[in-house]
Order: structure tokens, then C-alpha cells, then sequence
């Protein structure tokens, strides 16, 4: 069962139909005091009462110190989590908030161009309310099956001429093909919504013009084969603690096992809470999150030592 | 007829000493889960199953997991994953030999139990296996049981047990623990008990 060390206890301030599969919760500190500040392309891990624990990317205001916003889509296969906030969440009720992490930040490029699917429009949208009000040069495309299916449409609307909305029930699938051509070199791709529409980005990145790079957020791992998943030994270094990392069991929850402090959220390898940097050892990168193989930073949920190596973490 | 040098009641003298039960037990009795039972399952993480073999043996064995475990499909249909555990699917064998299943589910600090007695099989299904994957796990299989009767059980039992009462909880000390029994039940010395009990403290931090 999961702890809930490190969250915050928030209350469910109000709970708004955004779309027939989508609503949106604002959520504030029981008393109204502060709370953590984040950038666009933050995201927190939200447990519920159930101690399901899921990730949501924020998408109100920033600026807005006294209450987060997350929308929550009703998924057809729930493992639990978005069944329960359709279904039983009240406003009132408390969840438990870890403070917001941020592995989707802007960067500083001359141009962006940010690309929504379904609930991904998200994080996208508070990207592109933080542009528009910076005042850079931004496209946004929020591609939807039905213009019903469109959530924040009114939001989307208010940010003028640089925001349209591809409804693809209508106008047909949209082409990621043609909307990259036409980008300008330098021009950074954020893209955020389900597991087709991002690998569908991450095929076309080697169309980039120069200078030009695709940041993706995902909620689903990346598919992908591995060889054998077999026994390794790791060395908490700063613990002091070596473990035998058996096959059928995460580096995490072998560390965890051993007393070794290490967080844990989605446990698939794409929230990024259970990060430990790596000082020696090969790593093979499991997770979804790595794009340098070479990255010596290690997600423990689901990332191993590469066959043959041993680790040495520094926590 | 069981010999225990007590007599045994028919169930005219149980009737004449309990009286007939009044209207309103009845008629909480219902065939389906409204949304009352269905909050209710969504915070259980724990219940007892009850099955029976070829020949009415019966068997309870607990199943806990994350509130809502007990999993309502549709309203006349719950799903329980199959978790990690000792292999011997009692149960399981059971529910193959015999349908007939019944389900006391919990919520802590809750002193009315929900009852649901219905018949039961067993599946492998991958798409309902799927959506029952818990910490990275996807159970290999399922018990899908269709509801026939369904009843919110008064508090009495729990509240005179005192079950949900944090001092109840010292009478654990007083218990010897598994591997102590364990050690016992098969002629051991007591020291491969405490040998056991590291054992299974070891075992129990690999839940699924």
C-alpha cells in the first residue's frame, strides 16, 4: 500500500464537466494558504483516498498561488484511478498532492509549436497561455475526435488566431507530416497526448529542419522489446547498502525493500519520481523518459543494470 | 447427523426460540449493486470468500488489495484478481467443481459488512486482466462472479467485537505468530519458527 510521505492533503474546491469523457477539478489547501509554484509542463502525482496514485499535468494558471487545476478523462480500461474520480470524487473530499515536477519544461527556443491530443491539450494549454502572455512566436494545434470532444474550448478560443483546433471526426486525421514542414529551423515541437500520436511525432523528428527538437510528455510507456530481464547487483553508495536485484523485482522496490529512501509514483517508468543519479555502471533505460542512452540518470521502477553490470547510486 | 453430545435443533425450534425476522431485513435483501453497494465496494480493500466443492465442503479464504479490488463490471457483475499467494487455489478449484460463491467485503472502520452471494468462474480474459493491473502487475487470472443476492449486513458483529477499535489491536501480542505455529504443527523447535518468521517478512515486502 502506498505511503503518503511527502504529499500534501488537498481539498476537491470544484469539479467541472469540460467534456463528455473529461472533467476538470480545482483543488486548493484546506485553509487557503500557498501552494508550491510551477512552471508550464508541470505535473503532480494526485492519491486518492483509495491510494490509487496517478499523474496530471497542470493546466490552470501559474499565477494562480491558491489552487491547481488537472483534468481527468474517463478511461475505458481504468486500472482504478479515473474510474473513481468520475465516479466517486466529490468536491469537498481530500487528495493527496506530491508538489509539482517539471520533465516537460519550455526551453528558450525563438519559436514553438505545441501540439495537443485529446487530454493531452493539458499541459499544452498552459504552455500556450505562458507564450501568449510572453509574447514569443507559438502555434498550438488541439486535435479532438468531435468538436464535443474538445475540452477548454473557451480557453482555447481566448487565445486568438495562433490556436486552432483540428477536430478530425470533421476535417479528417491530422497530418503531422504536413504541420512539421512547414515549421521554421529552430522552431521547438511540444507535444503531448496518447501513445499513436506521439510515436507518430517521434517518427517524423528526423524531418526536423536544423536546430529544430520534439519534446514529448506521454502517459502511456513507450512500447518497446528488451532482451532477458535477469538478477543484478546494486550499491546504494551514500546508504552504504549493496542489494541483489532479483529478476522479478524493480531496482526500486529492492532498495525500498533494503530501507534505501527512493519515491515512486507511476511505476512504469514515466512520471520520473523515482530518478537516482548513477556514478558507475551501465544502465539500460527502460523508462520512457530517457532519450541519452548514455543519461546516468536511472528511473528504478523499471530501468535495470545492462546485462552483465553492476550499479553504484548515489543515494 | 453430526455426533457432538449436544442436541441438534431442527429449524422449527431455532424459529421458536429467534421468532420470524420483521419486514424491513427483507426486504434490504436485493439481486443487484445500486450505487450505494457500488460506493461501498470502491473503498473495500478487503473481503472473505466463500466457496464450496463438488460436495458442499466449504472453504473462506481472505482477499485484500486496494479499495475497490472487488471490482463492479456492471451492476449485477464483480471481478476479483487472482494476487500473489500460496499457490493452492482452493478456491479456484472449488468455484471449477461448484459456482456457488458468496463475498463478505469490508471497509475499515465500518461496522456493516456487504454480502454478496452469487456464482462464480474463472478467467484468463487478457482484456479484464488488463484493466486489473496493480503496481506494474497484471494478475494471470480473475474470479468473475454474477450477483444473485446482495445485503448490507448490520454493524452489530463488528461493533460488539470491537474490530475497528485501535486498542483491540494488543490482542495480537498475545498470539503466537505463523512461524511459531508453523514450527509447531509440524514438530519443529521453536527456533525455526523465529527462522520462518524472518522468512516470511522477507516474503511479505513482495506483494504482487
Amino acid at each position: 500500500m502506498r505511503t503518503r510521505t511527502g504529499l500534501l492533503p488537498l481539498v476537491v474546491r470544484e469539479i467541472t464537466r469540460e467534456t463528455p469523457d473529461i472533467l476538470s477539478i480545482r483543488l486548493a489547501h484546506p485553509d487557503g494558504s500557498p501552494l508550491p509554484a510551477w512552471q508550464p509542463g508541470a505535473h503532480v502525482d494526485l492519491q486518492l483516498i483509495t491510494r490509487h496514485e496517478r499523474q496530471y499535468s497542470l493546466c490552470g494558471d501559474p499565477a494562480d498561488t491558491t489552487s491547481y487545476r488537472i483534468a481527468v478523462r474517463r478511461e475505458q480500461l481504468s486500472r482504478g484511478g479515473s474510474h473513481y474520480i468520475h465516479t466517486f470524487l466529490r468536491t469537498g473530499n481530500i487528495v493527496w498532492v506530491r508538489p509539482p515536477r517539471n520533465l516537460f519544461a519550455l526551453g528558450d527556443a525563438p519559436a514553438h509549436l505545441l501540439l495537443a491530443a485529446g487530454i493531452g491539450v493539458t499541459p499544452i494549454l498552459a504552455m500556450a497561455r505562458h507564450l501568449a502572455s510572453t509574447g514569443g512566436d507559438w502555434r498550438m494545434i488541439v486535435a479532438a475526435r468531435t468538436r464535443a470532444d474538445v475540452a477548454f474550448a473557451d480557453e482555447i478560443a481566448a487565445l486568438g488566431d495562433r490556436a486552432r483546433v483540428h477536430v478530425s471526426g470533421e476535417d479528417g486525421r491530422l497530418d503531422l507530416a504536413a504541420v512539421l514542414a512547414g515549421i521554421a529551423p529552430g522552431t521547438d515541437v511540444y507535444a503531448c497526448g496518447p501513445a499513436a500520436f506521439t510515436d507518430a511525432l517521434l517518427a517524423l523528428a528526423p524531418t526536423l529542419p536544423e536546430g529544430s527538437g520534439i519534446h514529448l510528455e506521454r502517459f502511456e510507456p513507450r512500447r518497446r522489446a528488451f532482451g532477458p530481464t535477469t538478477a543484478f547487483t546494486a550499491t546504494a553508495a551514500r546508504s552504504g547498502v549493496t542489494v541483489e536485484v532479483p529478476a522479478e523485482r524493480s531496482l526500486r522496490e529492492t532498495l525500498q525493500g533494503a530501507g534505501v529512501p527512493v519515491e515512486g509514483s507511476c511505476l512504469r517508468g514515466v512520471c520520473g519520481s523515482c530518478a537516482v543519479p548513477v556514478l558507475d555502471g551501465a544502465v539500460e533505460h527502460r523508462d520512457s523518459l530517457t532519450t541519452d542512452e548514455d543519461s546516468r540518470v536511472i528511473y528504478t521502477c523499471v530501468s535495470r543494470a545492462a546485462p552483465g553490470s553492476a550499479l553504484v547510486l548515489d543515494v | 447427523m453430526l455426533s457432538t453430545g449436544f442436541r441438534a435443533l431442527g429449524i422449527e425450534e431455532i424459529r421458536g426460540v429467534l421468532g420470524e425476522p420483521e419486514g424491513p431485513s427483507l426486504q434490504k435483501i436485493t439481486d443487484h449493486l445500486d450505487e450505494n453497494c457500488l460506493r461501498f465496494l470502491a473503498h473495500s480493500p478487503f473481503a472473505t470468500l466463500a466457496t464450496a466443492d463438488r460436495d458442499g465442503t466449504c472453504d473462506c479464504s481472505p482477499r485484500g488489495d486496494y479499495p475497490g479490488f472487488v471490482r463492479a463490471i456492471d451492476d449485477r457483475t464483480v471481478v476479483i484478481p487472482d494476487r500473489l499467494g500460496n499457490k493452492i487455489a482452493d478456491s479456484m478449484r472449488n468455484i471449477v467443481d461448484n459456482g456457488h460463491a458468496a463475498l463478505l467485503c469490508f471497509v475499515p472502520g465500518m461496522t456493516e459488512t456487504l454480502r454478496i452471494n452469487g456464482t462464480a468462474i474463472v478467467t484468463d480474459d487478457p482484456t479484464l486482466l488488463r484493466a486489473l493491473e496493480q503496481d506494474h502487475t497484471v494478475p494471470d487470472l480473475a474470479i468473475v462472479l454474477r450477483i444473485e443476492q446482495v445485503y448490507l449486513h448490520c454493524g452489530r458483529a463488528l461493533l460488539r467485537g470491537g474490530l475497528w477499535d485501535a486498542e483491540m489491536q494488543d490482542l495480537a501480542t498475545q498470539v503466537p505468530t505463523s512461524g511459531q505455529i508453523w514450527a509447531s504443527t509440524s514438530g519443529w523447535d521453536p527456533e525455526i519458527g523465529d527462522v520462518i518468521d524472518e522468512a516470511m517478512s522477507g516474503a511479505y515486502r513482495a506483494l504482487y
